[in-house]
């Protein structure tokens, strides 16, 4: 982990805690970003990196958990919570929605160093997963009209016989569109097709069961 | 008869024209020179219209009386004629000066003067002409009767006209004369006195060379005769006159003159004397009135010119008279004072002198429009009529009217410009005061700031703003219908204003400013302010002076409202925090004390990692040292402040006492209390000595104690009372709370720190209470209460007074 790889958030209304939090990242070789408010970070102009945010609980505009509902739904960085008096209900429902971990101050800094880089490791893969599935977006985008209504048929399970029957078109033209999708969608078997259709989530509308009974 | 007495004449008088009538008689006699006839130019005749003439009519009688015995007389002395005779003739001769009186009184102004030309001419035809014929018919037809000196009626009637008529020419204004001045005295100077002996001399001299040769030269009289006539009037005419008949008469008697003659030419030359002296009277008398009246009308003119003179320099105008060219040739004497100047002094070299008054009299700012104004009228003949400012001889400026009106002759051209300037100056001033005034009150009215009512004492509104209409929602029409204060009063305040309002404006001519109300047009009420004072001299009228305070109510009321409301929340706020569990303050040190300590421990584990990196980062090292440091302090500053708050101060121990501040903790409880259902007994002993104690630390302990009794009763079911007593143990004041909740199992440890049976509790409160309560010297400590729960008492030491 380099300090280019990755950014750490840190929010907290605090300035000796801002600082010293921004001191021990330094000295764990780690580039932070402090902000004294809720309001503060979000309005920043923040570098499209892995990331992850410590957030303290009790923010002067507005409750670290309540930041933590609304930003929920965009693609935020995994959030390490701090508290001064940390209860255990609040504590649960900070991780029940997606918090990494629940820390309460004065905190050790094996716990909270482990923290951060579970959850810069989480969004980095959170990140590539993304990003597999853009390609797989545009892979998909440049399919033919005629090959997404095979995809879903060959990705069920069907028989090219069948699959040609319900298309209404010849076996030997079903194979040349199916052959056009694997290559199209750079699967190396169908297996790969099925779980890239999978990830994808194009919905299977047929089986072989449903037909053969 | 007793009338006629009464008004007899003065005795003197009456001698005099008795004795002058016989004397004029003997004249006649003297120059009755023709032969056989006895009838000559007959003074008497003169004096006796004359006399009748200025006598007043019932002295008459006693006139014709002296006048019957002077010619009685004078008949027995010279003419010798039979006594009827004589009778006869002198009844003529009375009954001609009677008529010829008559006619003249009747004809002429009284007194007669005979100072004009009509005059003269009227007295000439009445008494010279037609007069005698009375006189010559009676005398002539006795002459005939009586058949004396051998005359006809015919041939003696016009001898005896003429010598009548010259008698009464030349005698009557002699004695005119004579009778009117005989008590004035003469008032000539000595030039007119040098000039009258000349000409005297002169006349007498021409008299006596005229008179004495051939007939026309007698007429050579007539220059020095009409001279005297003209230069002394009817008074040198009649002296004249009188000195010609006299010369004449000498003359002819003599025989020197052209009139006597041989017998046989002495009738007409007799006749030719008569004339002539009948000429000369005539032409005497009628230069003579001439004169007078043209002297007369002289004086009139000298003096109606010195009048107008006095009246255009008295007229308190400035008047000034213009060529046609408009050049100025007159300023009457307010002019001139006004701008110190005469029309000579604006004769300068090189300009007219319109140029140079324009110049020289006006204000700078008005001549080019007076100057072009006065040019147009000049040009057109259209009066000029302008307001401008004259310089004054001091420099000030004055406001004057000026008009220029022409004088035109028959043809329509102007002769002359005649211009007045009236001074306005104090007008003008006046108006523009008034205006002025007038302007900043109609301001005033107009603004619409407050409103303002003209009224009379009968109460009625005259006239309003409409700033004072709008407050009170009626309209102008209402007004002009008679509004009046009372319908606009509400009841509680019409007897107010009926009485005393109306007498202070009577007696003092004002009302102070005052609050009150009005009804508007539609019932509601308006708050005002209203004064008023009487106009000065006029009291049964003035103004009032109305300010809507509807906004200003308004105001207020929401201010107060706003007050009421802060007031309430300012109480909810001080309750809250006097209210503020131990637990809480506990909670907030906590939070102080974990902030620097979790940057404590975070720079701690920076500073070990720069240390124990390859190489070790020194530098950082010991910056993250520095705060470590920093934020150590400030952890111990917190712990020193919490302490100071705690710690026993001397200074905030109050004297309030011990009762006062339980009720107070008791009130901040109160709506716990009520929620819980709990009752909280007070018991206080009577004369409990003071105690010093700091109030807020006391009244934190009671509230902490009060709290946890009601929280140990709220899950315990049964008696819910929380008993609270005060009394006096010792040289100390012990106070008790007790509860009936599960009691205290572990008294010794509840009062460890962080020691905790509730809930959400941190186990401080009653750590806190007990180190309070041992800082003002006292105790707390925990009983068990009977039957069930559990006393908290604590003791507070009674004050020792070492000073009073």
């Amino acid at each position: 982990m380099t300090m280019d790889d990755h950014i750490v958030f840190i929010v907290d209304d605090d300035a000796r805690i801002r600082e010293a939090l921004s001191e021990l990242l330094a000295s764990h070789d780690m580039r932070a970003i402090a902000f004294g408010s809720a309001g503060d970070y979000i309005s920043a102009d923040k570098p499209d990196l892995p990331a992850c945010l410590v957030l303290d609980v009790e923010l002067p505009d507005i409750n670290g958990l309540d930041l933590q509902r609304q930003i929920a739904e965009g693609d935020h960085p995994p959030i390490v919570f701090l508290t001064g008096h940390g209860d255990i209900p609040s504590s649960v429902r900070a991780i029940k929605r997606g918090a990494v971990d629940f820390l309460t101050k004065p905190f050790s800094d094996t716990d909270l160093m482990t923290a951060i880089r579970t959850a810069i490791a989480q969004d980095q893969e959170k990140r590539s997963e993304r990003a597999e599935l853009r390609v797989l977006r545009l892979r998909y985008l440049g399919l033919t009209p005629r090959e997404r209504e095979v995809l879903p048929l060959v990705v069920s399970g069907l028989l090219n016989k069948q699959a040609a029957a319900e298309l209404g078109i010849s076996e030997v033209t079903l194979q040349i569109h199916r052959r056009n999708v694997m290559q199209k969608m750079a699967a190396a078997s169908l297996a790969d097709l099925v779980r890239i259709a999978e990830r994808l989530e194009i919905p299977i509308r047929h089986s072989r069961r449903a037909e053969g009974s | 008869m007793m009338c006629v007495w009464s008004h007899r004449p003065r005795l003197l008088h009456l001698g005099l024209f008795t004795a002058a009538y016989i004397l004029g008689c003997g004249f006649a006699q003297s120059l009755a020179i023709v032969p056989g006839t006895g009838i000559s130019i007959w003074p008497p005749s003169g004096l006796f219209i004359a006399t009748l003439v200025l006598a007043r009519r019932p002295s008459w009688p006693w006139w014709m009386l002296a006048g019957c015995l002077a010619e009685m007389f004078s008949n027995f002395l010279w003419f010798h004629s039979p006594v009827p005779a004589a009778f006869l003739i002198y009844t003529g001769n009375a009954l001609e000066a009677a008529a010829g009186a008559w006619l003249v009184n009747g004809t002429l102004r009284r007194p007669v003067r005979l100072e004009t030309l009509g005059e003269v001419l009227a007295f000439i035809v009445l008494g010279a002409g037609i007069a005698p014929i009375v006189s010559a018919t009676v005398g002539s037809a006795t002459l005939a009767w009586f058949g004396m000196q051998a005359q006809t009626f015919t041939g003696a009637w016009p001898l005896w006209w003429i010598g009548d008529a010259t008698g009464v020419l030349i005698v009557a204004p002699l004695a005119l004369v004579v009778f009117q001045n005989w008590c004035g005295t003469a008032q000539l100077s000595t030039a007119r006195w040098i000039e009258a002996c000349v000409l005297g001399l002169i006349f007498l001299g021409v008299a006596a060379l005229s008179l004495s040769g051939y007939l026309p030269f007698a007429y050579i009289i007539m220059p020095p005769l009409l001279w005297a006539a003209v230069r002394f009037e009817f008074k040198g005419a009649a002296i004249a006159l009188t000195l010609l008949a006299l010369i004449t008469a000498v003359f002819t008697i003599s025989g020197a003159s052209q009139f006597a003659g041989d017998p046989e030419s002495q009738r007409d030359r007799q006749v030719m004397l008569q004339l002539f002296l009948a000429i000369s009277a005539f032409s005497a008398l009628i230069v003579a009135a001439i004169s007078r009246q043209h002297q007369l009308a002289l004086a009139t003119l000298r003096r109606s010119e010195r009048e107008l003179s006095l009246l255009v320099d008295a007229v308190p105008v400035a008047i000034a008279c213009l060529a046609p060219d408009g050049e100025p040739t007159f300023f009457n004497r307010r002019l001139i004072d006004l701008l110190g100047l005469n029309v000579t002094d604006l004769d300068k070299p090189g300009t007219s002198r319109r140029a140079a008054d324009i110049a020289s009299a006006l204000h700078p700012d008005d001549a080019a429009g007076f100057a072009e104004a006065l040019s147009h009228s000049l040009a057109t003949g259209e009066p000029f009529f302008r307001k401008h400012r004259l310089r004054c001889a001091n420099g000030e400026y004055r406001w004057v009217e000026g008009r220029i009106e022409p004088l035109l002759n028959q043809d329509g051209a102007v002769l002359q410009w005649y211009g007045v300037s009236i001074d306005i100056d104090d007008q003008m001033r006046l108006y523009s005061d008034v205006a002025e005034r007038e302007a900043k009150i109609r301001r005033l009215v107009d603004s619409d700031i407050i409103g303002i009512v003209i009224w009379d004492l009968d109460g009625r509104l005259l006239e309003a703003n409409d700033a004072f209409l709008r407050m009170v929602q009626y309209e102008r029409e209402d007004l002009q219908a008679g509004l009046r204060w009372f319908d606009m009063t509400p009841p509680e305040w019409q007897e107010v204003h009926t009485r005393n309002e109306a007498e202070e404006l009577r007696t003092t001519g004002k009302m102070q400013a005052r609050e009150k109300e009005f009804f508007r047009k539609n019932g509601s009420r308006v708050p005002v302010l209203i004064g008023a004072a009487c106009f000065e001299g006029q009291s049964r009228q003035g103004v009032a002076y109305i300010l809507d305070l509807t906004e200003r109510k308004r105001a207020e009321a929401a201010q107060m409202r706003a007050e009421e409301a802060l007031r309430r929340a300012q109480d909810k706020l001080a309750r809250a925090s006097q209210a503020a569990s131990l637990s809480e303050l506990t909670a907030s040190i906590a939070h102080e004390v974990n902030q620097p300590l979790a940057a404590i421990v975070a720079n701690s584990h920076a500073c070990g990692r720069w240390l124990s990196a390859e190489p070790p980062n020194v530098e950082r090292a010991k910056i993250t040292a520095g705060r470590i440091i920093r934020d150590a302090n400030s952890a111990a500053e917190v712990i020193s402040q919490i302490r100071a708050r705690f710690r026993q101060s001397v200074e905030a121990r109050t004297g309030t006492t011990l009762s006062s501040v339980i009720a107070e903790a008791r009130n901040l409880m109160a709506e716990e209390a009520a929620q819980h259902r709990i009752c909280i007994n007070i018991d206080i002993e009577n004369d409990l000595p003071l105690v010093a104690f700091d109030h807020d630390q006391i009244q934190q302990v009671l509230v902490n104690l009060i709290r946890n009794g009601m929280e140990a009763m709220a899950s315990a079911a049964g008696s819910r009372a929380l008993e609270v007593r005060v009394r006096r143990k010792g040289d100390a004041v012990q106070t008790e709370i007790s509860d009936c909740g599960r009691g205290v199992e572990t008294p010794d440890k509840i009062f460890e720190p962080f020691f905790t049976t509730k809930e959400h509790g941190r186990g401080m409160g009653l750590t806190i209470s007990r180190s309070i309560v041992e800082s003002h010297g006292g105790r707390l400590w925990a009983e068990k209460h009977e039957p069930y729960g559990a006393t908290f008492i604590f003791t507070l030491p009674v004050e020792v007074k070492t000073t009073s």
